[in-house]
C-alpha cells in the first residue's frame, strides 16, 4: 500500500543546472510493464472489497486497457474478499477500454481459464441466458 | 409483508447508515424483517428492490453477501443476476436519467410543436383581411408608367437611361 504510493511517484529529483526548467517533462513516465506489475501487487494484496473497487477504478481510469494479468489479479481479489458483481463488472470495465469487439473477444478468451475457474459469467452472458 | 413492502418509498442511502437511522422507530419490526429475511424471493429482486424497504433491502443485501461466500460455480443464475443488480443495477444513482422509450416521445412532442405552430400561422392569416389593392401587378406597372411620366429619379433610378430594374413591381 505505502509501497505502491511511493512509487506513484517521480523517483528522481535530478541535479540540474540553474538555467534548466524544471517542468513537467521531470515528471517520471511508468511503462506499461511497470503499471501491470503494480497492479497486479495492489490487487493481491487487497484484502477488503473498498480496496478492490478504489484499485479497479484507478486501474481503469488510464489511457490504456489493463492487461490480462491485472483484470486475472482483479477476479481473483473480487473473488478473495467474495464479491460476485464486482468480477462482473470488470469485464463491463474491459468492455468499455477496448477499442472494438474483436478485441473484447480476446480478453475473454484469454481470462477464459480464470472464468472458468471462479464460475464468472459475463454481463450479457447473465442476461442473455 | 405487502403491506411492510408498500409502507415507505425507498431512497437508496448507504445501508449502514440506514440500518442505524431507521432502527429506532421500527424495534418490534426489526425482528420480523430479520425473520423474513429468508422469505424475500432472490429471483424477483429486480422487480421488487425500488419497492423494498430499507430493512428489507439490507436483508437481501446480507443474504446476498452470505451466498457470494460459496462457490460461484455453484451459484444459480437468479442468484447472480441478484448480487449483480444489487451492486450494480440501474437504481439510485445508476437509475437511468431518461426512462426508455423517451426518445420517441420527445421527437413526437416536438412535431406536435411544430404542427400547432403551422396551425396557428394559417390560423391567423385567414384571419386578417385581403391584401392592399395595391399589391397587385396591373397597379405596380400603373406606378411605373406614372413614375416615368414624372422622371422619378432620373440618375440612376426608374426614369435613367438603360434602366433595366424592376421599378415599382413585386407582385407576381
Amino acid at each position: 500500500m505505502l509501497s505502491t504510493a511511493f512509487r506513484a511517484r517521480p523517483v528522481v529529483f535530478r541535479n540540474t543546472s540553474a538555467f534548466v526548467r524544471n517542468s513537467s517533462s521531470a515528471h517520471g513516465q511508468e511503462t506499461f510493464e511497470s503499471f501491470t506489475e503494480r497492479y497486479v501487487e495492489f490487487f493481491k494484496s487487497a484484502q477488503d472489497l473498498f480496496e478492490v473497487q478504489r484499485g479497479l477504478n484507478n486501474c481503469f481510469a488510464h489511457d490504456l486497457v489493463p492487461a490480462p494479468a491485472v483484470c486475472e489479479a482483479a477476479l481473483r481479489a473480487a473473488r478473495r474478499v467474495d464479491d460476485y458483481a464486482t468480477a462482473v463488472r470488470i469485464f463491463e470495465g474491459i468492455k468499455e477500454k477496448v477499442e472494438n469487439q474483436k478485441q473484447y473477444q480476446a480478453y475473454l478468451e484469454e481470462l477464459k481459464p480464470v472464468r472458468e475457474e471462479l464460475g464468472i459469467e459475463t454481463k450479457d452472458e447473465l442476461y442473455t441466458s | 409483508m405487502q403491506a411492510l413492502r408498500l409502507a415507505r418509498t425507498t431512497r437508496v442511502t448507504p445501508l449502514r447508515v440506514r440500518a442505524l437511522t431507521t432502527a429506532a422507530p421500527s424495534v418490534a419490526s426489526g425482528s420480523s424483517s430479520s425473520t423474513s429475511a429468508s422469505v424475500i424471493p432472490l429471483s424477483n429482486v429486480e422487480a421488487q428492490w425500488e419497492k423494498m424497504s430499507s430493512e428489507e433491502q439490507l436483508a437481501v443485501h446480507q443474504q446476498l453477501e452470505a451466498i457470494q461466500k460459496k462457490d460461484w460455480k455453484e451459484l444459480s443464475i437468479d442468484e447472480k443476476k441478484a448480487a449483480y443488480y444489487v451492486a450494480f443495477g440501474p437504481h439510485g444513482p445508476r437509475a437511468p436519467i431518461n426512462p426508455p422509450g423517451s426518445g420517441v416521445k420527445i421527437a413526437f412532442g416536438t412535431f406536435a410543436l411544430i404542427a400547432t405552430s403551422g396551425l396557428i400561422y394559417y390560423g391567423v392569416r385567414q384571419l386578417g383581411g385581403p391584401p392592399p389593392k395595391t399589391m397587385t401587378r396591373e397597379w405596380q406597372e400603373a406606378s411605373n408608367e406614372r413614375a416615368k411620366e414624372q422622371k422619378i429619379n432620373p440618375i440612376s433610378g426608374i426614369s435613367s437611361e438603360g434602366y433595366s430594374g424592376k421599378g415599382f413591381v413585386q407582385s407576381k
